[in-house]
């Protein structure tokens, strides 16, 4: 125990100062007293951050200078937006799907979005008209099933955490009746690609209805309760 | 631990806690802490296995913040808690990455135990109900002798829904909801701490020579610190300065008021509302019991019942209104944001919270050295203050984000003055620069 004469108040530290007025206490250093509160270690500089701040620094800067090439030598295309997207998808792999700490079916259902909004945006822009569809015809439904698949087998393999991944299943199966309804439409013109995601779908979304009613109602009513 | 989870694993966020995980970010924490000290060194094994046991017990405390597309909310968590040493950070952001997702951590350090939580889950009481039940579950395994004496939530009895209920829900009034408008405070400047750290000064004095006191000025503990509190600003920051401009905004004390004590209510999670206290200092000879008596008005006022009840149901209707409501998360976040900076944050100069007298039973009290407690310090709350009484010792602790010590300094030479005996200690955030 040391003591201040100027505020009168005894200290419990083996520091060299009074905390209120910073004068040199009274007293003798307690050799077994232990301090009250751990030593302050600095920060250290992470590795993440800075790697983090690498790959963002190496995007921005890729995207600018094919910008600047595809502006300067304008061909009356914008071909710079088919690299642009790729970096952009890589980037979000390595930020969302690597350095992510989030549960893997969130990772998986955003990256297959992002991934189908980009090669449909290449295939509207840039295939050739007689060739223009792909995209819509076959990737985007294949990639959705192929989510679907991957959704349902981690929920299958790892049981004890479907709650966390059963809402993003519903998304990706929503997004599984949008090639559908767009069949409808006569916009997809190959229909099996298409029928093979939404029948997925519905057999997956029947499975869960029939063997996990509750959970299926719980997720619904925590994510949209208001 | 699968037999007792209750078929209702997750948990709308209460009225209050419905605005902390939108406006709280690192700087901004909305974190608290309780320690507690006990007589012997803690062993983290048994400590470890107390936690276990004691979040049994506490089901709503199991628990991660989720986001739907409407609201957060509190969903069980499967992942193991893990007592950790205690870091320098004093109420540091609980970041889901490093504490599996909770939203409370169970520090241990030497021989105390230190319970720090987001304002999200928990109130003050909330948080003593837990830390109380783990100091017993950790004595018992200890292999001491003691009894809960009904002080202590035990693993005999089963979680009720009285207990995680919206209390707030439960006893506002939808015709009484009135919003009075104020003033902008003053706030406390100063240096701000390297790395974002928080300085802690905590003071101990006999609860005896703190009731004489209040009860010489003929007020309560509560009312005689904060007119303390206004007049250390006041003799600090804005004597002889009034004519500055940020000094001519009031000083304004923020007092949260536990509302069990006007209801009955059960509930462990937030259930206060609060008393402001404040001032316009525009004179240069404003004397300590001229404070002391518009503070005892003003605390006479916001006691009313009714007004408790305005200022609950302000909050509840505000959450009620079916705009706010239908707006998606994403968005209303910004809503709350923008909201609470203009209608919370800069209204107070201070935050002062008496969290009242703790009580143990009687077997437990040989093995209990002493109970403190503090509230983070963010950017323009820089300082604030919590109170809490053990048996004869009197904990006040100050917490601040700025470097200065004049605030705690004079406040505490108050009670010096008088020939009160105080034993101080700190963090030294200061020293390790």
């Amino acid at each position: 125990m040391k003591y201040c004469d100027k505020c009168h108040v005894d200290v419990q530290t083996n520091q060299k100062y009074c905390p209120l007025c910073h004068q040199v206490l009274q007293g003798d250093n307690d050799e077994t007293w232990i301090e009250l509160y751990p030593k302050f270690i600095p920060l250290r500089r992470e590795v993440l951050p800075l790697t983090k701040k690498i790959i963002l620094f190496i995007t921005i800067v890729a995207i600018a200078v094919l910008l600047a090439i595809n502006l300067t030598a304008w061909e009356g295309k914008l071909w710079s937006l088919i690299p642009i997207g790729s970096i952009l998808y890589v980037f979000m792999i390595v930020r969302y799907g690597v350095l992510s700490r989030q549960n893997i079916a969130f990772k998986l259902a955003l990256l297959t979005t992002a991934l189908i909004l980009i090669l449909n945006m290449i295939d509207q822009q840039f295939t050739e008209p007689e060739a223009r569809g792909w995209a819509i015809n076959y990737v985007t439904p294949l990639a959705l099933l192929s989510c679907n698949v991957a959704i349902s087998a981690i929920i299958w393999i790892r049981r004890i955490n479907f709650r966390d991944y059963i809402f993003y299943l519903l998304t990706i199966m929503v997004f599984s009746l949008v090639p559908i309804i767009l069949c409808l439409f006569n916009i997809v013109t190959v229909v099996w690609p298409s029928l093979a995601a939404f029948g997925l779908a519905i057999f997956i979304l029947l499975i869960i209805v029939f063997f996990f009613p509750k959970s299926i109602k719980d997720e619904i009513k925590k994510r949209f309760h208001f | 631990m699968e037999h007792i989870r209750i078929a209702n694993d997750w948990y709308r966020l209460d009225n209050a806690a419905k605005i902390f995980p939108a406006i709280s970010t690192k700087k901004e924490t909305n974190t608290f802490r309780v320690r507690v000290d006990l007589v012997d060194t803690i062993d983290m094994a048994l400590l470890q296995q107390a936690v276990n046991l004691v979040l049994e017990r506490y089901p709503m405390f199991k628990v991660r913040l989720k986001s739907g597309l409407f609201w957060n909310y509190l969903d069980y968590n499967e992942r193991p808690f893990i007592v950790l040493p205690l870091p320098q950070r004093v109420c540091g952001s609980l970041s889901p990455k490093e504490h599996n997702g909770y939203l409370f951590q169970i520090y241990y350090w030497k021989k105390s135990i230190v319970l720090e939580m987001f304002h999200s889950l928990a109130d003050g009481s909330g948080a003593f109900a837990l830390i109380k039940s783990l100091v017993y579950e950790y004595l018992l395994l200890k292999g001491l002798k003691i009894t809960p004496d009904n002080l202590i939530l035990t693993r005999d009895s089963l979680p009720t829904v009285e207990e995680y209920e919206d209390s707030n829900l439960t006893y506002y009034d939808p015709h009484n909801h009135k919003h009075v408008p104020e003033k902008r405070a003053f706030l406390i400047k100063g240096t701000p701490i390297s790395d974002g750290n928080i300085g802690l000064i905590s003071a101990t004095i006999a609860t005896k020579d703190m009731m004489d006191l209040a009860r010489a000025n003929e007020a309560s503990v509560t009312e005689y610190l904060t007119a303390l509190m206004l007049y250390t600003i006041y003799i600090t920051h804005i004597q002889y300065r009034e004519h500055l401009k940020e000094n001519k905004k009031p000083v304004k004390i923020f007092v949260p008021v536990n509302l069990r004590k006007q209801f009955p209510s059960k509930s462990l999670r937030n259930f206060t509302n609060f008393v402001k206290s404040g001032m316009v200092m525009n004179r240069s000879d404003i004397s300590f019991d001229e404070i002391l008596a518009e503070t005892k008005k003003q605390f006479a006022y916001g006691l009313q019942k009714s007004e408790l009840i305005r200022k609950m149901s302000e909050n509840v209707s505000f959450e009620k209104n079916i705009f706010l409501r239908a707006t998606p998360y994403f968005l209303k976040k910004f809503v709350l944001k923008i909201g609470y900076n203009m209608m919370g944050l800069l209204l107070n100069t201070l935050s002062f919270s008496n969290l009242g007298k703790i009580d143990f039973p009687e077997s437990m009290q040989p093995h209990i050295d002493k109970i403190s407690v503090g509230v983070y310090s963010g950017r323009f709350n820089t300082v604030n203050f919590g109170v809490v009484t053990y048996k004869d010792q009197f904990s006040m602790t100050f917490t601040r984000s700025i470097v200065e010590t004049t605030i705690e300094r004079e406040f505490f030479r108050h009670f010096t003055s008088k020939g009160i005996h105080m034993t101080l200690e700190s963090n030294y955030v200061e020293e390790y620069r």
